[in-house]
């Protein structure tokens, strides 16, 4: 379970942890959905084009990266709603990737391509003794590593460097950062375009793991990321644990279904009542922070 | 040009791209495929859309089919989406035009949807094929016999999971991914595999599972991971999309998968193993011929199956005949010869 649990995460971390980039700079960037839509697409494209995993999900980054771009764009120098805007990037990935599967494999459905080479997996056959560790660090291919990577970076970025402090800044008080002599123009459309370039990598994770292409293979795994952002805390640990409490949620609800006698529809709701159970937990504990703040406050004076 | 005006120029750009998003598809009704003097006129209507799924791809051959048989008569297909919610409108709306002497369509829900259209189109005459109703003088009903072809599923799946194929596992667990629950996979399709199963194996196990939709493929690999972890050696899915996940599962870790309605050797070869068939393209071409020529009777509900030649095995495949081994392949072929010769009779219930 644990296993499944960490694999089923990976797409919606690494969405995730992009879309918090845009989230710190100010921006709720609610195109990850489609961004992760043409990540799959462009990725499986290329990686049966030259035959390499690594070049499809290179190109899958930066096609989510450039499409990104294009979001930022329109809402920083056209001054687009950001909604709006971001409404228009999923309408646009789920209109035009199927024209341009049709126009080049002849279908709108299933894309196909079986001599894809497979996910690499990684520490194979490594022990600790203790089963629920080994799931959850050992084996897994390739792509979940590179989420544990990103989130590793992401922290570094976002508190350990310059740049991450303007860009927080940016989200926090953007004149007061535009007066300290930061372009905040600029790093909202570098949040963008790094979220986009991880929902692209998120997009080609799912379906390079596949090897295949089919329609809605994103399955709403976008705005999951969305809320992992806000059920984290928006913090990269606290996102690591949302899509991880995430994905194990789903594998229980999954795997539940082979041994509990309950119909499978009502398992399958299980991981979006837990969300929402979380939710509601996150909100009253953040309701109930200020308060005991402002009573050390007044015992103080 | 300022940037308030590129702004309204790029919210204007995006209304328009809106409405063409969804007055597109009413836009694109089919497109007529004889001159308006037809003497029939038939408007296919396809509750999703037909390119991707062979169900609906073969309603629509077989539609076509007659009607290139009869000349002078219209063929219209309208995609109705996957909104079900529309579809009761957009049937009353294609029975309000009175342009159509016959809708047909295919789908389990479809029957009563029709059932109701026809209480304010008393003249408009449906063809309803995957579906039963029976006593509505509008309607003519098709539903295939899908006990006996998830009953040739499970029994295949025994054959195979007690066989010494490569992938083969002792203990004949089995597993049924369903896209979602539905009277028909609860009622009828899950109960006939499990039997088909006990048939070769008596203490063989059916691990269900549902998936929630019929495209999330990389929710079905998870479910689908799970069911062979915990024994299971072959699956049938009816997932839609969601099989092709279950297809990357079988492949990594070693199991076989079933296909059903169509044939789906070709998807993964040496991985899907089995398909049964529904000949809906066949039943779409012989009732609308019967429509044309005024002999379908409307107000009676069919049901077609082995014996009758709609519901089969796919058996001439060259990748069944490769991957499979010969003693599996005469069990099997002795058991659709069974139900063929109604030897055996698998009753397809009517009432969900």
């Amino acid at each position: 379970m644990m296993f499944n649990g960490v694999e089923i995460m990976t797409p919606i971390l690494l969405a995730a942890l992009g879309g918090l980039f845009a989230e710190m700079a100010g921006v709720l960037n609610i195109a990850l959905e489609g961004l992760i839509l043409i990540g799959a697409f462009t990725g499986i494209l290329v990686a049966a084009a030259t035959g390499s995993l690594a070049v499809g999900m290179v190109a899958a980054a930066v096609a989510g990266g450039v499409l990104a771009g294009l979001l930022a764009w329109v809402t920083s120098r056209l001054k687009a709603n950001i909604f709006i805007a971001g409404l228009a990037v999923n309408l646009l990935a789920a209109g035009m990737i199927p024209f341009l599967s049709t126009w080049m494999f002849g279908t709108k459905g299933v894309l196909r391509f079986p001599d894809l080479p497979r996910m690499p997996r990684l520490l194979v056959g490594v022990h600790t003794g203790l089963p629920l560790l080994d799931d959850l660090l050992f084996g897994h291919s390739v792509t979940v590593y590179l989420a544990w990577l990103t989130a590793v970076i992401a922290a570094v970025l976002l508190y350990r460097t310059p740049f991450g402090l303007r860009l927080r800044a940016t989200g926090a008080r953007a004149e007061s950062a535009v007066v300290s002599g930061v372009n905040a123009v600029r790093y909202r459309s570098i949040a963008i375009v790094v979220s986009g370039v991880a929902a692209g990598l998120a997009g080609s994770t799912i379906s390079l793991r596949l090897g295949v292409y089919l329609p809605n293979i994103s399955a709403g795994r976008g705005w999951i990321a969305l809320v992992a952002i806000y059920l984290g805390y928006r913090t990269p640990l606290g996102i690591v644990i949302a899509a991880l409490l995430f994905g194990l949620t789903d594998s229980l609800a999954g795997a539940a279904q082979g041994f509990l006698n309950i119909p499978g529809t009502i398992l399958l709701g299980l991981p979006y009542a837990i969300t929402v159970i979380a939710m509601i937990f996150y909100s009253a504990l953040r309701s109930t922070k200020p308060r005991r703040r402002r009573r050390r406050i007044d015992a103080h004076f | 040009m300022t940037y308030s005006r590129l702004n309204r120029h790029f919210t204007i750009c995006i209304a328009v791209a809106l409405l063409a998003t969804t007055a597109l598809p009413l836009a694109a009704l089919g497109s007529r495929e004889t001159p308006d003097d037809a003497q029939f006129r038939i408007a296919v209507f396809v509750p999703g859309v037909v390119e991707g799924s062979p169900t609906y791809e073969m309603l629509v051959a077989g539609v076509r089919r007659a009607a290139e048989e009869r000349p002078g008569t219209e063929v219209r297909v309208i995609e109705g989406g996957f909104n079900q919610a529309q579809w009761p409108q957009s049937m009353t709306a294609l029975a309000a035009s009175g342009e159509h002497d016959l809708i047909v369509t295919s789908n389990p829900s479809m029957p009563e949807i029709a059932d109701e259209v026809s209480q304010s189109f008393p003249n408009q005459r449906f063809l309803v094929l995957d579906g039963y109703l029976s006593g509505n003088p509008s309607v003519a009903t098709v539903l295939f016999n899908q006990r006996e072809q998830a009953f040739l599923s499970g029994y295949f799946a025994g054959l195979v999971s007690s066989s010494s194929m490569p992938n083969a596992r002792p203990g004949a667990r089995a597993g049924l991914l369903a896209g979602q629950e539905y009277p028909i996979m609860n009622r009828v399709i899950r109960p006939a595999f499990q039997l088909g199963l006990q048939s070769v194996e008596p203490s063989g196990q059916v691990d269900f599972r549902v998936l929630g939709n019929w495209f999330d493929a990389a929710a079905a690999t998870e479910l689908a991971n799970s069911m062979i972890d915990t024994g299971a050696d072959v699956i049938l899915t009816i997932a839609g999309g969601g099989n092709q996940g279950v297809i990357a599962a079988a492949r990594t870790k070693g199991a076989y998968v079933l296909w059903y309605d169509s044939s789906g050797y070709d998807e993964a070869a040496g991985i899907v193993i089995g398909s049964t068939l529904v000949r809906l393209d066949r039943a779409a071409h012989q009732r609308v011929l019967q429509a044309i020529d005024g002999t379908l009777e409307f107000g009676r509900g069919e049901v077609l199956g082995v014996a009758d030649g709609f519901v089969d095995f796919d058996t001439e495949h060259r990748l069944f005949q490769r991957d499979v081994p010969e003693a599996v392949r005469n069990r099997l072929a002795a058991m659709i010869q069974r139900l063929r010769t109604s030897d055996l009779v698998l009753e397809m219930p009517t009432q969900f």
